[in-house]
């Protein structure tokens, strides 16, 4: 037998400081990429990025306003929320289901440690949503028909409200101990919202009380220039931050720290919250009232013009990139124009009713001006037939004013002047029509007031646009003195076209 | 030995999760009372359906068995105890949906044959759920999983689902009779898929099947 000697191991200590803090950063590593490969979350996030590429090229018919895109981009990270609220909360309590919670008690890190790690978890997932909202941004910012600016407070939104959940999951699980918790939790979040949509009345102003939930939509699509939204968008990211963080104090307080500084920063994040709370729900400034007021009823001391082709373009400044665009609609409208027509002089104004910000959704008064035509804040999609009718309403009849009394033949050529030079006619005529219809009358959607269209007038004009380009340009041309006579019928306006007379007559409002 | 059965299942079975579930719709369509001025369908079918989702969720944590693997050996069979664990709980969920029912304002209510279908589509789908979790995992308490993915199928699923599928039609919409339909139908394969999930598989569920290796003479003991 030979004995083994064995020399005693010395006892060596580690004696890093912060060796604690470093456990915790190594479990939060854990802890997140953990809860980044759960199945609800990849879920979610499969499901967020397929919202994301299913809405983003469509938005605002391809040219966004930033200053809407920014608001855009948040309703699609409460489903991470979500699932972040769900797994977080889960991973807390993992260590009770399985029982594990007698073996972590022999370990170096206290609960309260443990607790800060899996906040710390969410931070990752929160990164990952922030990514995924500039991608969302960018990628409205990188269409060619893009304007405005965006804010950061906005945008800051939807992975504030990822942290608040991940808060809000973790500190549940520290309050009440069960699996059955969280998602109860969430169903009254959904009775809560929904009793309160029922409840408190629409229409109750701007700010207010509705600034306490996290996400706060509007009920209008109507772009407004960036100062003239007047969204409390960094009190209210103020807020979500200080409540986010409230929660996340409190969830480590509810897993057993005691430190008197974690007091301390109880009370400064309630105070965050507290001032970005209060400070969101406050009235509307008098100052923005008033620029509100300016730019609905004098735009033009807010407004830059520019001049294209003989006509002059006046828009906000945030829109004055679009101006060519405009001018390449109305320079096409103009060229198909016979006589003086062609030479007409246009003063194209951006006007907008901004006197209930984003809440109202008023339409736009008729122009009295001659030859002014109204833009909206809107282009892309339908909106493109909607100006062009606008546009060779007023050539025609001569101001906003009179297009409202348009219900004779000159509708026929007002139509194939707005339509005859689009990439799809009928297409176009179908967006344009209130009803979606190529037959029988219909309202014609136009900047300002609709105007009127009869069952007569939309067989000419569907006629016409099925004919060849050319010899109906032609035909416009030679004949645009008739063509554009007031009290010209719409029988005599199809013989000058060459198509077949309608048979009723000319009767609008039926 | 059913009867001896019923007492052991009637005292193992998971009442508080399905209780909560419960207390929480009750409040949930209790609080339509509380809404002032003039009554709107919309907050009474939409609290409802919350209350329902709450229910439901709750049942997603009643075919938890800690005991699981212990109670797998036991001769009768598990079509029956799971069978037993639904038969004991349908009556007390009939009464409970009655209750809620009533609780709603008779001018806020919306037809009750048909919310009732959905209710009862909701628990049925995720009692099958819950039926699947167990038959194709080893996990002894699927219920917060099962939780989970209900939740998640409730929020994506208003989103997500095409037009000629929509389930969630409001009082008054021209879809309403349509979207029923289709309700009815989906508690048909919760019912079908229901009793297909309950009696315990002969041989583990196996994605892909692993070839068979021949037993050894000796057992596999080794010389």
């Amino acid at each position: 037998m030979s004995t083994v000697l064995q020399e005693a191991p010395t006892a060596q200590r580690t004696n890093r400081t912060g060796g604690a803090w470093a456990a915790v950063y190594a479990l939060a590593l854990f802890e997140a990429r953990r809860l980044l490969t759960r199945i609800p979350m990849l879920l979610a996030l499969a499901a967020y990025l397929a919202w994301i590429v299913w809405r983003t090229p469509g938005f605002e018919d391809g040219s966004p306003a930033l200053q809407d895109a920014d608001r855009n981009t948040q309703s699609g990270p409460l489903l991470i929320g979500l699932a972040v609220l769900l797994c977080a909360n889960a991973a807390v309590l993992r260590s009770k289901r399985r029982d594990t919670e007698r073996h972590f008690a022999v370990l170096v890190l206290e609960p309260w440690r443990r607790t800060a790690a899996h906040l710390l978890s969410v931070v990752p997932a929160a990164l990952l949503a922030a990514v995924c909202v500039a991608g969302q941004f960018g990628w409205a910012a990188l269409q060619s028909g893009s304007v405005g600016s965006g804010s950061p407070a906005e945008l800051m939104v939807g992975p504030l409200t990822v942290l608040l959940s991940g808060a809000a999951g973790v500190l549940i699980a520290r309050l009440i101990p069960s699996t059955l918790t969280a998602p109860m939790a969430i169903v009254l979040l959904f009775f809560f919202l929904l009793f309160f949509a029922g409840t408190v009345p629409a229409g109750d102003g701007e700010r207010g009380l509705r600034w306490l939930v996290p996400v706060v939509t509007e009920s209008t699509t109507n772009a407004l220039p960036s100062d003239l939204i007047g969204r409390p968008a960094a009190w209210h990211a103020l807020y979500l931050a200080g409540l986010a963080l409230t929660l996340a104090l409190l969830a480590v307080l509810a897993g057993g720290g005691r430190a008197w500084t974690l007091w301390g920063a109880v009370a400064g994040a309630l105070a965050l919250a507290l001032t970005g709370g209060i400070a969101q729900t406050a009235a509307l400034p008098a100052t923005l009232t008033a620029a509100r007021e300016r730019a609905t009823h004098t735009p033009e001391k807010d407004q830059t013009c520019v001049r294209r082709g003989g006509s002059t373009y006046c828009a906000f400044p945030e829109w004055t990139p679009r101006t060519d665009t405009w001018a390449g609609a109305v320079d096409h409208i103009k060229s198909l124009a016979g006589g003086t027509a062609h030479d007409r002089q246009f003063l194209v104004r951006q006007r907008i009713d901004a006197t209930y910000g984003l809440a109202g959704d008023a339409a736009i008064e008729t122009s009295t001006t001659p030859y002014q035509v109204t833009v909206g804040t809107a282009w892309g999609g339908n909106r493109v037939p909607e100006f062009s009718a606008a546009v060779a309403a007023v050539l025609v009849a001569g101001s906003e004013q009179k297009t409202n009394a348009l219900c004779d033949g000159r509708m026929v050529t007002v139509m194939w002047l707005a339509l005859s030079w689009q990439p799809d006619p009928m297409q176009s005529l179908r967006n344009v029509r209130l009803d979606d219809s190529v037959t029988g009358s219909a309202i014609v959607l136009s900047t300002t007031d609709p105007m009127q269209m009869t069952a007569g007038q939309t067989d000419v004009v569907r006629e016409l646009l099925q004919k060849p380009h050319g010899s109906v340009a032609a035909r416009v041309k030679a004949h645009w003195a008739e063509l554009t006579a007031p009290k010209v019928t719409s029988a005599q306006a199809a013989e000058l076209l060459g198509v077949a007379a309608p048979k009723g007559a000319d009767k609008c409002g039926e | 030995m059913t009867r001896e059965l019923v007492l052991a299942v009637w005292r193992a079975l998971p009442w508080r999760a399905p209780a909560a579930g419960g207390i929480l719709g009750l409040l949930i369509a209790g609080a339509t009372r509380l809404s002032e001025g003039e009554p709107d369908p919309w907050l009474g079918l939409a609290l409802l359906r919350t209350a329902a989702l709450a229910y439901a969720l709750g049942l997603a944590f009643l075919l938890d068995d800690p005991a699981r693997h212990t109670t797998a050996a036991v001769p009768t069979r598990r079509a029956l105890r799971t069978g037993l664990r639904l038969a004991l709980v349908t009556p007390v969920t009939a009464l409970w949906w009655t209750a809620v029912l009533f609780l709603v304002p008779s001018d806020m209510r919306p037809p009750a044959a048909d919310v009732t279908l959905e209710a009862a589509a909701a628990c049925t789908v995720t009692l099958a759920a819950a039926v699947a979790a167990i038959r194709l995992t080893d996990e002894p308490q699927p219920g917060p999983s099962v939780a989970a993915a209900l939740l998640f199928t409730a929020v994506v699923a208003p989103l997500l689902l095409p037009h000629r599928w929509e389930l969630i039609a409001w009082v008054g919409d021209p879809r309403w009779a349509a979207a029923h339909e289709r309700w009815a139908w989906l508690l048909a394969g919760a019912v079908v898929a229901l009793a297909a999930g309950l009696p315990e598989p002969v041989r583990r569920f196996q994605p892909v099947r692993r070839p068979r290796t021949r037993p050894q003479a000796d057992g596999g003991l080794g010389a």
